[in-house]
Protein backbone atom coordinates (compact mmCIF):
# COMPACT_ATOMS: atom_id res chain seq x y z
CA UNK A 1 0.00 0.00 0.00
CA UNK A 2 2.70 2.32 0.86
CA UNK A 3 4.66 1.53 -2.40
CA UNK A 4 1.72 2.78 -4.35
CA UNK A 5 1.14 5.74 -2.21
CA UNK A 6 4.99 6.79 -2.55
CA UNK A 7 5.17 5.81 -6.15
CA UNK A 8 2.32 8.08 -7.51
CA UNK A 9 3.67 11.05 -5.01
CA UNK A 10 7.25 10.51 -6.72
CA UNK A 11 5.40 10.92 -10.12
CA UNK A 12 2.95 13.78 -9.12
CA UNK A 13 6.56 15.91 -7.76
CA UNK A 14 9.48 14.14 -9.19
CA UNK A 15 10.32 17.36 -11.75
CA UNK A 16 9.85 20.09 -9.27
CA UNK A 17 11.69 17.48 -6.67
CA UNK A 18 13.99 17.34 -8.94
CA UNK A 19 15.12 20.90 -9.61
CA UNK A 20 14.68 21.20 -5.59
CA UNK A 21 17.11 18.99 -5.34
CA UNK A 22 20.02 20.22 -7.79
CA UNK A 23 18.88 23.74 -6.51
CA UNK A 24 19.77 22.24 -2.57
CA UNK A 25 22.93 20.78 -3.84
CA UNK A 26 24.10 23.64 -5.67
CA UNK A 27 23.63 26.75 -3.33
CA UNK A 28 26.47 25.28 -1.16
CA UNK A 29 29.19 25.04 -3.41
CA UNK A 30 27.52 28.59 -4.81
CA UNK A 31 28.01 29.77 -1.58
CA UNK A 32 31.89 29.00 -1.38
CA UNK A 33 32.32 30.04 -4.47
CA UNK A 34 31.32 33.17 -4.29
CA UNK A 35 33.65 33.22 -1.14
CA UNK A 36 36.31 32.96 -3.45
CA UNK A 37 36.15 29.16 -3.59
CA UNK A 38 39.58 27.50 -3.45
CA UNK A 39 40.91 31.01 -3.19
CA UNK A 40 39.96 31.94 0.33
CA UNK A 41 42.59 32.99 1.98
CA UNK A 42 43.11 33.71 6.09
CA UNK A 43 42.68 37.52 5.56
CA UNK A 44 39.44 37.43 4.03
CA UNK A 45 37.79 35.68 7.07
CA UNK A 46 35.23 38.56 7.73
CA UNK A 47 34.98 38.63 3.65
CA UNK A 48 33.57 34.98 3.74
CA UNK A 49 31.24 35.13 6.94
CA UNK A 50 29.59 38.35 4.88
CA UNK A 51 29.17 36.14 2.13
CA UNK A 52 28.11 33.01 3.52
CA UNK A 53 25.54 35.20 5.49
CA UNK A 54 23.69 36.60 1.88
CA UNK A 55 23.27 33.08 0.77
CA UNK A 56 22.18 32.17 4.33
CA UNK A 57 18.80 32.86 3.32
CA UNK A 58 18.41 30.63 0.87
CA UNK A 59 18.53 27.55 2.68
CA UNK A 60 15.22 28.24 4.93
CA UNK A 61 13.69 29.65 2.33
CA UNK A 62 14.58 26.10 -0.18
CA UNK A 63 13.61 24.15 3.19
CA UNK A 64 9.99 26.01 3.41
CA UNK A 65 9.45 25.62 -0.66
CA UNK A 66 10.29 22.17 -1.01
CA UNK A 67 8.15 21.45 2.29
CA UNK A 68 5.19 23.55 0.55
CA UNK A 69 5.08 21.87 -2.88
CA UNK A 70 5.50 18.41 -1.50
CA UNK A 71 2.39 19.14 0.33
CA UNK A 72 0.63 20.87 -2.35
CA UNK A 73 1.47 17.78 -4.87
CA UNK A 74 0.60 15.12 -2.47
CA UNK A 75 -2.86 16.28 -1.70
CA UNK A 76 -3.61 18.14 -5.67
CA UNK A 77 -4.66 15.30 -7.02
CA UNK A 78 -7.17 14.40 -4.16
CA UNK A 79 -8.11 17.94 -4.02
CA UNK A 80 -9.24 18.04 -7.88
CA UNK A 81 -11.25 14.95 -7.80
CA UNK A 82 -12.70 16.18 -4.37
CA UNK A 83 -11.33 13.14 -2.84
CA UNK A 84 -14.08 10.61 -3.71
CA UNK A 85 -11.56 8.21 -4.77
CA UNK A 86 -9.16 8.69 -1.69
CA UNK A 87 -12.39 8.14 0.37
CA UNK A 88 -13.78 5.51 -1.62
CA UNK A 89 -10.73 3.28 -0.40
CA UNK A 90 -10.74 0.43 2.19
CA UNK A 91 -8.78 1.85 4.99
CA UNK A 92 -9.41 4.23 7.96
CA UNK A 93 -8.79 8.41 6.29
CA UNK A 94 -6.25 8.83 9.42
CA UNK A 95 -4.64 5.91 7.99
CA UNK A 96 -4.60 6.97 4.28
CA UNK A 97 -3.24 10.91 5.29
CA UNK A 98 -0.34 9.13 7.25
CA UNK A 99 0.44 6.51 4.22
CA UNK A 100 0.96 9.99 1.93
CA UNK A 101 2.71 12.08 4.95
CA UNK A 102 4.93 9.06 5.30
CA UNK A 103 5.60 8.94 1.25
CA UNK A 104 6.58 13.06 1.68
CA UNK A 105 9.25 12.05 4.67
CA UNK A 106 10.69 9.57 2.07
CA UNK A 107 10.64 12.05 -0.58
CA UNK A 108 12.58 14.98 1.38
CA UNK A 109 15.56 12.35 1.28
CA UNK A 110 16.50 13.32 -2.21
CA UNK A 111 16.84 17.51 -1.81
CA UNK A 112 18.48 16.22 1.89
CA UNK A 113 20.97 14.29 0.14
CA UNK A 114 21.41 17.09 -2.22
CA UNK A 115 22.52 19.44 0.38
CA UNK A 116 24.25 17.16 2.24
CA UNK A 117 26.38 15.94 -0.70
CA UNK A 118 26.78 20.11 -2.17
CA UNK A 119 27.80 21.11 1.20
CA UNK A 120 30.08 18.15 1.93
CA UNK A 121 32.00 19.21 -2.15
CA UNK A 122 31.87 22.75 -1.43
CA UNK A 123 33.36 22.33 2.33
CA UNK A 124 36.02 20.14 0.68
CA UNK A 125 36.84 22.17 -1.76
CA UNK A 126 37.25 25.72 -0.41
CA UNK A 127 40.53 26.52 1.77
CA UNK A 128 38.75 27.62 5.27
CA UNK A 129 40.07 30.70 6.67
CA UNK A 130 41.96 30.59 10.37
CA UNK A 131 39.00 30.88 13.27
CA UNK A 132 36.28 29.69 11.03
CA UNK A 133 34.97 26.17 10.39
CA UNK A 134 33.00 24.38 7.49
CA UNK A 135 29.88 22.46 9.00
CA UNK A 136 28.50 20.43 6.00
CA UNK A 137 26.53 17.94 8.44
CA UNK A 138 24.87 20.28 10.59
CA UNK A 139 23.68 22.31 7.82
CA UNK A 140 22.67 19.48 6.19
CA UNK A 141 20.34 18.08 8.89
CA UNK A 142 19.28 21.44 9.82
CA UNK A 143 18.07 22.13 6.38
CA UNK A 144 15.79 18.48 6.74
CA UNK A 145 14.78 19.11 9.64
CA UNK A 146 13.55 22.34 8.36
CA UNK A 147 12.03 21.15 5.25
CA UNK A 148 10.17 18.20 7.78
CA UNK A 149 8.49 20.81 9.49
CA UNK A 150 7.48 22.90 6.37
CA UNK A 151 5.91 19.32 4.59
CA UNK A 152 4.52 18.86 7.86
CA UNK A 153 2.77 22.38 8.27
CA UNK A 154 1.36 22.58 4.69
CA UNK A 155 0.28 19.05 4.55
CA UNK A 156 -1.71 19.29 7.44
CA UNK A 157 -3.10 22.79 5.77
CA UNK A 158 -3.18 21.71 2.52
CA UNK A 159 -5.07 17.94 3.76
CA UNK A 160 -7.41 20.46 5.30
CA UNK A 161 -10.85 21.60 3.41
CA UNK A 162 -10.47 24.95 1.70
CA UNK A 163 -12.59 26.35 4.61
CA UNK A 164 -9.75 25.30 6.92
CA UNK A 165 -6.57 26.65 4.90
CA UNK A 166 -9.31 30.12 4.21
CA UNK A 167 -9.32 30.04 7.99
CA UNK A 168 -5.62 30.10 7.94
CA UNK A 169 -4.89 32.79 5.53
CA UNK A 170 -7.91 34.88 6.85
CA UNK A 171 -6.21 35.00 10.80
CA UNK A 172 -2.87 35.84 9.34
CA UNK A 173 -4.76 38.46 7.12
CA UNK A 174 -6.94 40.32 9.86
CA UNK A 175 -3.06 39.79 12.17
CA UNK A 176 -1.56 41.96 9.15
CA UNK A 177 -4.26 43.98 8.89
CA UNK A 178 -4.76 44.74 12.78
CA UNK A 179 -1.22 45.52 12.83
CA UNK A 180 -1.68 48.39 10.52
CA UNK A 181 -4.92 49.67 11.55
CA UNK A 182 -3.13 50.03 15.12
CA UNK A 183 -0.11 51.56 13.03
CA UNK A 184 -2.73 54.35 11.35
CA UNK A 185 -3.87 55.47 14.61
CA UNK A 186 -1.35 55.66 16.42
CA UNK A 187 -1.74 53.07 18.77
CA UNK A 188 1.95 51.83 19.50
CA UNK A 189 1.03 48.18 20.30
CA UNK A 190 2.94 45.87 17.72
CA UNK A 191 0.57 42.94 17.57
CA UNK A 192 3.28 41.03 14.97
CA UNK A 193 6.35 40.83 16.44
CA UNK A 194 5.94 38.85 19.96
CA UNK A 195 4.47 36.56 17.46
CA UNK A 196 6.74 36.24 15.11
CA UNK A 197 9.21 36.28 18.12
CA UNK A 198 7.61 33.19 19.89
CA UNK A 199 7.40 31.48 16.22
CA UNK A 200 10.78 32.11 15.68
CA UNK A 201 12.71 32.04 18.71
CA UNK A 202 14.97 29.30 19.32
CA UNK A 203 12.79 27.38 21.61
CA UNK A 204 9.51 28.57 19.68
CA UNK A 205 7.93 25.54 16.56
CA UNK A 206 9.57 27.61 14.11
CA UNK A 207 12.60 28.19 15.91
CA UNK A 208 14.58 26.11 13.10
CA UNK A 209 13.97 28.54 9.95
CA UNK A 210 15.53 31.22 12.12
CA UNK A 211 19.22 31.83 13.24
CA UNK A 212 22.76 31.28 11.14
CA UNK A 213 22.09 29.16 8.44
CA UNK A 214 25.94 29.50 7.44
CA UNK A 215 27.96 26.25 5.74
CA UNK A 216 31.50 27.94 6.65
CA UNK A 217 30.65 30.42 10.31
CA UNK A 218 32.68 31.15 13.41
CA UNK B 1 -33.44 -13.29 3.03
CA UNK B 2 -31.06 -10.66 4.59
CA UNK B 3 -30.64 -6.81 2.67
CA UNK B 4 -27.22 -6.21 1.46
CA UNK B 5 -28.08 -2.24 1.51
CA UNK B 6 -30.84 -0.82 3.92
CA UNK B 7 -31.37 2.55 5.03
CA UNK B 8 -34.31 3.40 7.77
CA UNK B 9 -35.56 7.08 7.77
CA UNK B 10 -32.32 8.35 6.13
CA UNK B 11 -32.32 12.25 6.02
CA UNK B 12 -29.79 14.33 4.58
CA UNK B 13 -29.74 18.42 3.61
CA UNK B 14 -26.96 19.21 0.54
CA UNK B 15 -27.90 22.65 0.59
CA UNK B 16 -30.58 25.35 0.53
CA UNK B 17 -32.79 23.58 -2.86
CA UNK B 18 -32.32 20.62 -2.02
CA UNK B 19 -33.06 17.52 0.49
CA UNK B 20 -33.39 13.65 0.44
CA UNK B 21 -36.38 13.13 2.86
CA UNK B 22 -37.06 9.89 5.10
CA UNK B 23 -35.30 7.38 2.62
CA UNK B 24 -35.67 3.66 3.73
CA UNK B 25 -34.47 1.70 1.25
CA UNK B 26 -33.82 -2.36 1.01
CA UNK B 27 -31.67 -3.93 -1.30
CA UNK B 28 -31.81 -7.45 -1.22
CA UNK B 29 -28.59 -9.57 -1.11
CA UNK B 30 -28.20 -11.40 -4.59
CA UNK B 31 -30.35 -8.84 -6.20
CA UNK B 32 -29.86 -6.74 -8.99
CA UNK B 33 -31.23 -3.54 -8.17
CA UNK B 34 -32.07 -0.97 -10.41
CA UNK B 35 -32.40 2.77 -8.94
CA UNK B 36 -34.01 4.70 -11.36
CA UNK B 37 -35.18 8.69 -11.21
CA UNK B 38 -34.91 11.70 -13.21
CA UNK B 39 -32.22 13.86 -13.08
CA UNK B 40 -31.77 15.86 -9.68
CA UNK B 41 -34.05 13.28 -7.79
CA UNK B 42 -30.91 12.05 -5.49
CA UNK B 43 -29.87 9.03 -6.57
CA UNK B 44 -26.30 9.80 -7.08
CA UNK B 45 -26.50 11.79 -2.98
CA UNK B 46 -27.99 8.69 -1.44
CA UNK B 47 -25.50 6.13 -3.59
CA UNK B 48 -22.96 8.90 -2.10
CA UNK B 49 -24.24 8.38 1.45
CA UNK B 50 -24.44 4.86 1.79
CA UNK B 51 -20.29 4.43 0.98
CA UNK B 52 -19.83 7.15 3.43
CA UNK B 53 -19.00 10.05 0.87
CA UNK B 54 -21.69 12.20 3.03
CA UNK B 55 -23.08 12.22 6.25
CA UNK B 56 -26.33 11.67 6.49
CA UNK B 57 -28.36 13.96 9.08
CA UNK B 58 -30.46 11.55 10.77
CA UNK B 59 -31.69 7.74 9.94
CA UNK B 60 -29.66 4.55 9.93
CA UNK B 61 -27.33 2.71 7.10
CA UNK B 62 -25.60 -0.82 6.59
CA UNK B 63 -24.16 -2.20 3.85
CA UNK B 64 -23.23 -5.99 4.53
CA UNK B 65 -25.34 -5.95 7.52
CA UNK B 66 -22.57 -3.42 8.92
CA UNK B 67 -22.84 0.51 9.75
CA UNK B 68 -22.48 3.12 8.11
CA UNK B 69 -20.33 5.46 8.66
CA UNK B 70 -18.46 3.42 11.79
CA UNK B 71 -17.84 0.45 9.70
CA UNK B 72 -16.56 2.03 6.58
CA UNK B 73 -13.14 0.88 5.62
CA UNK B 74 -14.31 -3.08 6.36
CA UNK B 75 -17.88 -2.21 3.81
CA UNK B 76 -15.25 -0.85 1.20
CA UNK B 77 -12.90 -3.85 1.50
CA UNK B 78 -15.92 -6.01 0.29
CA UNK B 79 -17.80 -3.18 -2.03
CA UNK B 80 -16.77 -1.86 -5.47
CA UNK B 81 -18.00 1.91 -6.39
CA UNK B 82 -18.31 3.03 -10.03
CA UNK B 83 -18.83 6.93 -9.71
CA UNK B 84 -20.50 8.73 -12.22
CA UNK B 85 -18.16 10.66 -12.88
CA UNK B 86 -14.23 8.88 -13.23
CA UNK B 87 -12.99 9.22 -10.04
CA UNK B 88 -8.87 7.90 -10.75
CA UNK B 89 -6.04 9.98 -10.81
CA UNK B 90 -5.97 11.31 -14.55
CA UNK B 91 -2.00 11.64 -14.62
CA UNK B 92 -1.29 7.73 -13.90
CA UNK B 93 -1.20 4.99 -16.81
CA UNK B 94 -3.87 2.55 -16.80
CA UNK B 95 -1.48 0.11 -15.71
CA UNK B 96 0.00 2.05 -12.96
CA UNK B 97 -4.06 2.90 -11.84
CA UNK B 98 -4.54 -0.92 -11.96
CA UNK B 99 -1.59 -1.45 -9.50
CA UNK B 100 -2.22 1.42 -7.34
CA UNK B 101 -6.07 -0.04 -7.12
CA UNK B 102 -5.13 -3.37 -6.25
CA UNK B 103 -2.66 -2.88 -3.55
CA UNK B 104 -5.89 -1.34 -1.35
CA UNK B 105 -8.18 -5.20 -1.54
CA UNK B 106 -7.37 -7.90 -0.08
CA UNK B 107 -9.29 -10.09 -2.50
CA UNK B 108 -7.76 -8.50 -5.50
CA UNK B 109 -7.40 -10.75 -8.33
CA UNK B 110 -4.79 -10.80 -10.55
CA UNK B 111 -5.32 -13.45 -12.95
CA UNK B 112 -8.58 -12.16 -13.49
CA UNK B 113 -7.13 -8.58 -13.62
CA UNK B 114 -5.31 -9.79 -16.85
CA UNK B 115 -8.26 -11.34 -18.08
CA UNK B 116 -10.39 -8.57 -18.01
CA UNK B 117 -7.51 -6.09 -19.22
CA UNK B 118 -7.69 -8.95 -22.30
CA UNK B 119 -11.21 -8.75 -22.36
CA UNK B 120 -11.66 -4.49 -22.45
CA UNK B 121 -8.88 -4.56 -25.02
CA UNK B 122 -7.41 -1.56 -22.64
CA UNK B 123 -3.89 0.20 -23.66
CA UNK B 124 -1.80 -0.23 -20.59
CA UNK B 125 0.53 2.70 -21.18
CA UNK B 126 -2.39 5.06 -21.91
CA UNK B 127 -2.77 8.14 -19.58
CA UNK B 128 -6.03 7.73 -17.77
CA UNK B 129 -6.77 11.29 -18.64
CA UNK B 130 -6.05 10.11 -22.49
CA UNK B 131 -8.84 7.81 -22.21
CA UNK B 132 -11.77 7.50 -24.27
CA UNK B 133 -14.96 7.23 -22.51
CA UNK B 134 -15.59 4.23 -23.21
CA UNK B 135 -12.19 2.79 -22.07
CA UNK B 136 -12.89 5.06 -19.00
CA UNK B 137 -16.54 3.04 -18.41
CA UNK B 138 -14.31 -0.70 -19.01
CA UNK B 139 -11.61 0.43 -16.47
CA UNK B 140 -13.35 1.53 -13.56
CA UNK B 141 -15.39 -1.88 -14.31
CA UNK B 142 -12.50 -3.60 -14.41
CA UNK B 143 -11.27 -2.51 -10.89
CA UNK B 144 -14.31 -2.63 -9.71
CA UNK B 145 -14.83 -6.52 -10.55
CA UNK B 146 -10.95 -7.42 -9.98
CA UNK B 147 -11.46 -6.39 -6.19
CA UNK B 148 -13.99 -9.40 -5.95
CA UNK B 149 -16.94 -7.41 -4.02
CA UNK B 150 -20.03 -9.00 -2.53
CA UNK B 151 -21.63 -5.77 -3.44
CA UNK B 152 -21.45 -3.30 -6.74
CA UNK B 153 -22.56 0.10 -6.12
CA UNK B 154 -22.67 1.60 -9.87
CA UNK B 155 -23.79 5.20 -10.33
CA UNK B 156 -24.91 5.73 -14.09
CA UNK B 157 -21.94 3.26 -15.27
CA UNK B 158 -22.84 3.30 -18.98
CA UNK B 159 -23.81 6.54 -19.54
CA UNK B 160 -22.54 8.14 -22.59
CA UNK B 161 -21.20 4.88 -23.79
CA UNK B 162 -21.97 2.96 -27.03
CA UNK B 163 -24.21 0.32 -27.21
CA UNK B 164 -21.17 -2.13 -28.14
CA UNK B 165 -19.62 -1.23 -24.92
CA UNK B 166 -22.16 -1.17 -22.83
CA UNK B 167 -23.04 -4.62 -24.23
CA UNK B 168 -19.50 -5.48 -23.22
CA UNK B 169 -19.67 -3.63 -19.68
CA UNK B 170 -22.92 -5.53 -18.68
CA UNK B 171 -22.40 -8.66 -19.56
CA UNK B 172 -19.13 -8.72 -17.98
CA UNK B 173 -21.14 -7.65 -15.00
CA UNK B 174 -23.63 -10.40 -15.28
CA UNK B 175 -21.14 -12.91 -15.48
CA UNK B 176 -19.38 -12.19 -12.69
CA UNK B 177 -22.99 -11.75 -10.12
CA UNK B 178 -24.40 -15.44 -11.33
CA UNK B 179 -21.03 -16.88 -10.82
CA UNK B 180 -20.38 -15.16 -7.21
CA UNK B 181 -24.33 -14.01 -6.06
CA UNK B 182 -22.59 -10.63 -5.52
CA UNK B 183 -25.73 -7.78 -5.20
CA UNK B 184 -25.74 -4.90 -7.62
CA UNK B 185 -27.07 -1.54 -6.82
CA UNK B 186 -26.92 0.39 -10.56
CA UNK B 187 -28.78 3.55 -10.95
CA UNK B 188 -29.19 4.33 -14.91
CA UNK B 189 -31.04 6.63 -16.43
CA UNK B 190 -31.45 4.17 -19.96
CA UNK B 191 -34.78 2.38 -18.06
CA UNK B 192 -34.42 -0.31 -20.74
CA UNK B 193 -31.12 -1.39 -19.92
CA UNK B 194 -32.29 -1.97 -16.51
CA UNK B 195 -35.39 -3.06 -17.75
CA UNK B 196 -33.61 -6.35 -19.01
CA UNK B 197 -30.83 -7.31 -16.14
CA UNK B 198 -32.41 -5.67 -12.96
CA UNK B 199 -35.01 -8.14 -10.82
CA UNK B 200 -35.59 -5.23 -7.97
CA UNK B 201 -36.36 -1.62 -8.74
CA UNK B 202 -36.60 1.56 -6.88
CA UNK B 203 -37.61 5.05 -8.19
CA UNK B 204 -36.32 7.71 -6.73
CA UNK B 205 -38.08 11.22 -7.35
CA UNK B 206 -37.68 14.86 -5.42
CA UNK B 207 -35.22 13.50 -2.33
CA UNK B 208 -38.06 10.72 -1.89
CA UNK B 209 -38.07 7.15 -2.50
CA UNK B 210 -41.21 6.60 -3.99
CA UNK B 211 -41.95 3.17 -4.54
CA UNK B 212 -39.69 0.10 -4.48
CA UNK B 213 -40.30 -3.75 -5.23
CA UNK B 214 -39.21 -6.83 -7.53
CA UNK B 215 -38.90 -6.06 -11.10
CA UNK B 216 -41.54 -8.75 -12.20
CA UNK B 217 -44.13 -7.15 -9.55
CA UNK B 218 -43.83 -3.46 -11.37
CA UNK B 219 -43.88 -5.32 -14.85
CA UNK B 220 -47.06 -7.29 -13.63
CA UNK B 221 -48.42 -5.16 -11.21
CA UNK B 222 -49.10 -1.28 -13.31
CA UNK B 223 -51.73 -1.54 -15.99
CA UNK B 224 -53.50 1.09 -17.11
CA UNK B 225 -57.02 -0.08 -17.45
CA UNK B 226 -60.42 1.44 -19.31
CA UNK B 227 -63.25 1.54 -17.04
CA UNK B 228 -66.74 2.04 -19.03
CA UNK B 229 -69.22 3.65 -16.38
CA UNK B 230 -66.48 4.48 -13.49
CA UNK B 231 -67.60 5.31 -10.56
CA UNK B 232 -66.84 8.77 -8.21
CA UNK B 233 -64.26 7.54 -6.34
CA UNK B 234 -62.42 4.30 -6.12
CA UNK B 235 -63.02 2.49 -2.41
CA UNK B 236 -61.33 -0.16 -0.93
CA UNK B 237 -59.68 -1.33 -3.72
CA UNK B 238 -57.33 -4.37 -3.86
CA UNK B 239 -54.80 -2.37 -5.98
CA UNK B 240 -53.72 1.35 -5.94
CA UNK B 241 -55.09 4.14 -8.10
CA UNK B 242 -52.23 5.86 -8.92
CA UNK B 243 -54.56 8.02 -11.28
CA UNK B 244 -56.75 9.09 -13.52
CA UNK B 245 -57.40 10.47 -17.00
CA UNK B 246 -60.37 10.96 -19.53
CA UNK B 247 -60.02 8.10 -22.75
CA UNK B 248 -58.82 10.60 -25.94
CA UNK B 249 -60.82 10.49 -29.05
CA UNK B 250 -64.33 10.41 -27.54
CA UNK B 251 -64.37 6.78 -26.20
CA UNK B 252 -66.35 6.55 -23.45
CA UNK B 253 -64.84 5.98 -20.00
CA UNK B 254 -61.81 6.65 -18.24
CA UNK B 255 -58.19 5.01 -17.86
CA UNK B 256 -57.26 4.70 -14.50
CA UNK B 257 -53.33 3.56 -13.44
CA UNK B 258 -53.12 1.14 -10.74
CA UNK B 259 -50.31 -0.47 -8.82
CA UNK B 260 -50.07 -3.57 -7.12
CA UNK B 261 -53.22 -5.36 -10.14
CA UNK B 262 -53.91 -9.09 -10.75
CA UNK B 263 -56.66 -10.45 -12.98
CA UNK B 264 -58.77 -11.87 -10.43
CA UNK B 265 -59.22 -8.77 -8.99
CA UNK B 266 -60.89 -7.68 -12.31
CA UNK B 267 -64.28 -8.41 -10.32
CA UNK B 268 -63.87 -4.94 -7.94
CA UNK B 269 -65.35 -3.27 -10.76
CA UNK B 270 -68.70 -5.40 -11.51
CA UNK B 271 -69.19 -4.62 -7.62
CA UNK B 272 -69.47 -0.90 -7.97
CA UNK B 273 -71.33 -0.69 -10.92
CA UNK B 274 -68.32 -0.17 -13.76
CA UNK B 275 -67.03 -2.31 -16.22
CA UNK B 276 -63.24 -2.81 -17.11
CA UNK B 277 -63.27 -3.40 -21.16
CA UNK B 278 -59.02 -3.05 -21.53
CA UNK B 279 -55.90 -4.21 -19.60
CA UNK B 280 -52.77 -2.40 -21.33
CA UNK B 281 -49.62 -3.66 -20.00
CA UNK B 282 -46.63 -0.94 -19.40
CA UNK B 283 -43.06 -1.45 -20.23
CA UNK B 284 -40.60 -0.45 -17.15
CA UNK B 285 -40.21 2.90 -18.85
CA UNK B 286 -44.36 3.85 -19.66
CA UNK B 287 -44.22 2.18 -15.83
CA UNK B 288 -41.86 4.57 -14.94
CA UNK B 289 -42.91 8.07 -16.32
CA UNK B 290 -46.41 7.37 -15.47
CA UNK B 291 -45.64 6.21 -11.48
CA UNK B 292 -43.27 9.78 -11.24
CA UNK B 293 -46.84 11.81 -13.10
CA UNK B 294 -48.96 10.47 -11.22
CA UNK B 295 -46.87 10.86 -7.69
CA UNK B 296 -45.84 14.59 -8.58
CA UNK B 297 -49.84 15.23 -9.09
CA UNK B 298 -49.92 14.14 -5.26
Amino acid sequence: MFQVILSTQWKWARLPLLLATITAFTVPILSVQGAGGSQIQGAMAFSVLATMENWAVWYPLLAAAIGLLLAVTAWGPDHRQGHTYALSLPLPRWQYAMLRLGAGFVLLAAPAIGIALGSVLASATATVPLGLTAYPAALAIRFTLAAVLAFTIFFAIAGGSTRTAGYVLATMAALLIGHRLLGVVAIDIDVIGPILERLYDFRGPLGIFGGRWMLIDV
Amino acid sequence: MSDAIKTQGMWYRAGPDFELHDVSMSVPTGSVYGFLGPNGAGKTTTIRLLLGLHRADRGDISLLERDVPKDMPDILQRTAYVPETPHLYPSLTVAEAVRYHGAFYKAWDESWTDELFDRFSLPPNQRISKLSKGESGKLLMLLALAQRPELLVLDEPTEGLDPIVRRDILGTLLDYVSEQGATVLISSHLVHELERICDWVGLMDQGRLISEMPMQQFKNGIKRLRIIDPPGTYDNTPFEVLAREPVNGGVPGEMILVQGWSADMAGYFSGVGASLREVVDLDLEDGFVEMLRAYRAG
